[in-house]
């Protein structure tokens, strides 16, 4: 089951009066439980076609459907939604809100979600506690490593179970072990919780754990591979469509 | 179900907006403190206000007014000797049946001129029946009980109170005659000698430089109006107990030539002076939401700009602009709860204290009298003052956070993640 299918993408920015084309004519479809990342380098687009399948951008033209909906017909109440149930969100910087400890920022989303209190805190607790971060909860986010603040986001994602989690460069304020503890963190989630991830990295140890490589340059996807993860007992996906034109 | 899960949600935005507050802790200081002192000065020059209006009050009731007074109808307009009336029985029995009425006293008042050897001055001679008149007005506790100055013996005596003021001004001392002119009932012009059985002073200069106090039955003789009364003064258990009580009496003392008027019928000007205090109130309240609107606009507007990416990042999870609206607004409430909080800790007890202890006003005594409010101002506070101070706390706060909420909730996700 297709959990994103893009048709035609394109955007164009408009920056100093000058039109960029940062994504032409991209056509992708991402299966449920892909374990997929988009590289590239800067400026290649990655970032904006995440933040397209996020809701957080719009197309210029063609279409985006992600979870069964067209993100084109939905209101800015509508997508927020749609963010807040189907997709989880880590970001490069962490982004935790900084005055809730590690329990109340996994929280939030299900508190938003409105789950009751005892659902949510227990749900919240044991997420953590997955994340190796039982010890840690009533810990605010100065309070926490670098690695400690990006499992607590990672926590907050998918402490909800969404569909969908979209993780934009996760790794790169990390070092190299604490960056593979969350990769392995996250593939091992990806395969018991059969949670679709989607990373834009320029890392390569991200394109080596990930079980299919999209690779964007100048706006156009040039390569499209299913692969084997570098992680041991990773099951690959096999996709259906795969292509790019411009 | 939709309506639990907003306000299920309201809660962590509340918790998220106070502990905002103390993210910078020392520019969240100043504006409580700023609001701190705002609400110090606006209560504290209420309570002085209401202290002032309230002695100011007490102290008209307390020497010649009375809570109400019966008097023959035209009276108040012309006190004239044709006016006064003969005080029937059943008044009384009226007056003593009521729970209301704490007292009630009849009296005469003459206008006509005191003379010493010196000098000459118009006054109002006020017959008063001593034991009567305790229940009723202060003059007794008014009344100098040293060197040889003494309240009046009785109602028959041919002593008179004069005013310490009024003594100084004619010469006059304890023990010395004075001499008075007025017109009797017959409208002849007729004069007699009193002794001074004593002093008074009262917080009320224009009572201590225009009225004698005399016994009720000596002038009742000596003016030729036999056992007829200028007024029927009456003391209520309470002010409060006043409206209800004149409209017993009115009940009770059905005589169209009679009529009852309470002190608010009789000082129009002491309305209007309350009513121009509540007025000021509002303005002194005005002047407060100005100040406190840009304040804590200002220091919103400040806050957001510095937690843009953040709330960028709140709406790219799911956080609706609503949230985001409230959050902000949750957070100015904060302010100014909080302000409004630590103004009333240091403003409600100390003017506790000084309503008690009194505020010496007397390098100001002259101005004071005038106003009739004596020397010691007591500031006083009403609940309905606090309740006014916070709801103005609470709409200003809420009406300085519209634009920064406004703002905020509508801060574009993605904008906000490339803003660093």
């Amino acid at each position: 089951m297709a959990i994103i299918n893009i048709q035609d993408l394109v955007k164009d920015y408009d920056t100093n009066g000058i039109a960029v084309r940062a994504l032409r004519n991209v056509v992708l479809t991402v299966e449920k439980g892909e374990f997929t990342a988009i590289a590239g380098p800067s400026g290649s687009g990655k970032t904006t076609l995440l933040n397209i399948i996020g809701g957080l951008d719009s197309p210029t033209s063609g279409t985006v459907h992600v979870v069964g909906k067209d993100l084109a017909v939905l209101s800015p109440k509508g997508l927020s939604d749609m963010r807040l149930e189907k997709i989880g969100f880590i970001f490069q910087a962490y982004n935790l809100i900084p005055v809730l400890t590690a329990l109340e920022n996994v929280e939030y989303i299900l508190l938003l979600q409105g789950t009751g209190k005892e659902e949510r805190r227990g749900r919240a607790m044991r997420i953590l506690e997955e994340v190796g971060l039982g010890k840690e909860i009533n810990r605010r986010p100065k309070e926490l490593s670098g690695g400690q603040q990006q499992r607590v986001a990672v926590a907050r994602a998918i402490v909800s179970e969404p569909e969908l989690v979209l993780a934009d460069e996760p790794t790169a304020n990390l070092d190299q072990k604490t960056g593979a503890g969350l990769l392995d963190l996250m593939h091992e989630l990806n395969h018991r919780k059969n949670i679709t991830f989607i990373f834009s990295t320029h890392d390569r140890m991200v394109m080596d754990y990930a079980e299919r490589l999209i690779s964007l340059t100048d706006g156009i996807i040039v390569s499209d591979e299913k692969k084997k993860s570098r992680r041991e007992g990773a099951v690959i996906t096999k996709p259906k469509k795969m292509k790019s034109k411009r | 179900m939709k309506i639990a899960r907003y306000g299920k949600n309201m809660t962590i935005f509340m918790m998220i907006s106070w502990r905002n507050m103390w993210r910078q802790k020392r520019r969240s200081l100043v504006v409580i403190s700023s609001m701190a002192v705002g609400i110090f000065a606006m209560i504290f020059s209420i309570g002085f206000m209401n202290g002032m209006t309230v002695q100011m009050v007490e102290n008209t009731i307390n020497t010649t007014l009375g809570h109400i007074a019966i008097h023959e109808r035209g009276y108040q307009k012309n006190m004239k000797l044709k006016y006064n009336f003969f005080p029937e029985e059943r008044y009384y029995r009226a007056l003593e049946r009521s729970n209301l009425i704490k007292g009630f006293t009849p009296r005469v008042k003459i206008k006509g001129m005191i003379s010493s050897s010196e000098t000459s001055r118009g006054i109002m001679l006020m017959g008063i029946d001593p034991e009567r008149e305790k229940t009723v007005s202060s003059i007794y506790h008014y009344t100098i009980k040293e060197r040889g100055s003494r309240y009046l013996s009785d109602a028959s005596s041919d002593e008179i109170l004069i005013s310490k003021y009024l003594a100084e001004k004619l010469e006059l001392e304890v023990g010395d005659r004075a001499v008075f002119r007025i017109v009797d009932e017959n409208k002849e012009m007729t004069g007699f000698a009193m002794r001074i059985a004593g002093l008074f002073e009262s917080p009320v200069e224009a009572f201590d430089s225009s009225v004698v106090i005399a016994g009720i039955k000596r002038l009742q003789k000596l003016s030729g109006l036999g056992d007829n009364v200028s007024e029927i003064s009456v003391r209520t258990k309470n002010k409060n107990a006043v409206d209800a009580a004149k409209e017993y009496l009115i009940r009770a003392i059905p005589d169209s030539h009679r009529e009852i008027l309470s002190w608010k019928d009789m000082e129009p000007s002491l309305i209007g002076y309350i009513e121009l205090q509540d007025k000021m109130i509002y303005i002194f309240f005005m002047i407060m939401f100005i100040t406190v609107v840009f304040s804590i606009a200002n220091t919103l507007i400040m806050s957001i700009m510095e937690r843009f990416h953040e709330l960028g990042v709140m709406k790219c999870i799911g956080t609706r602009p609503s949230h985001i609206f409230f959050m902000v607004v949750f957070e100015a409430v904060n302010l100014g709860m909080v302000g409004l909080v630590a103004g009333l800790v240091i403003t409600v007890p100390l003017v506790l204290v000084l309503g008690v202890t009194g505020i010496d006003f007397s390098f100001a005594i002259d101005a004071m009298r005038k106003w009739r409010i004596g020397t010691m101002v007591y500031p006083l506070i009403f609940m309905k003052d606090i309740i006014a101070a916070t709801v103005t706390v609470l709409i200003t706060t809420v009406v300085a956070s519209l634009y920064p909420a406004g703002k905020a909730s509508r801060i574009k996700p993605l904008e906000a993640l490339h803003f660093i």
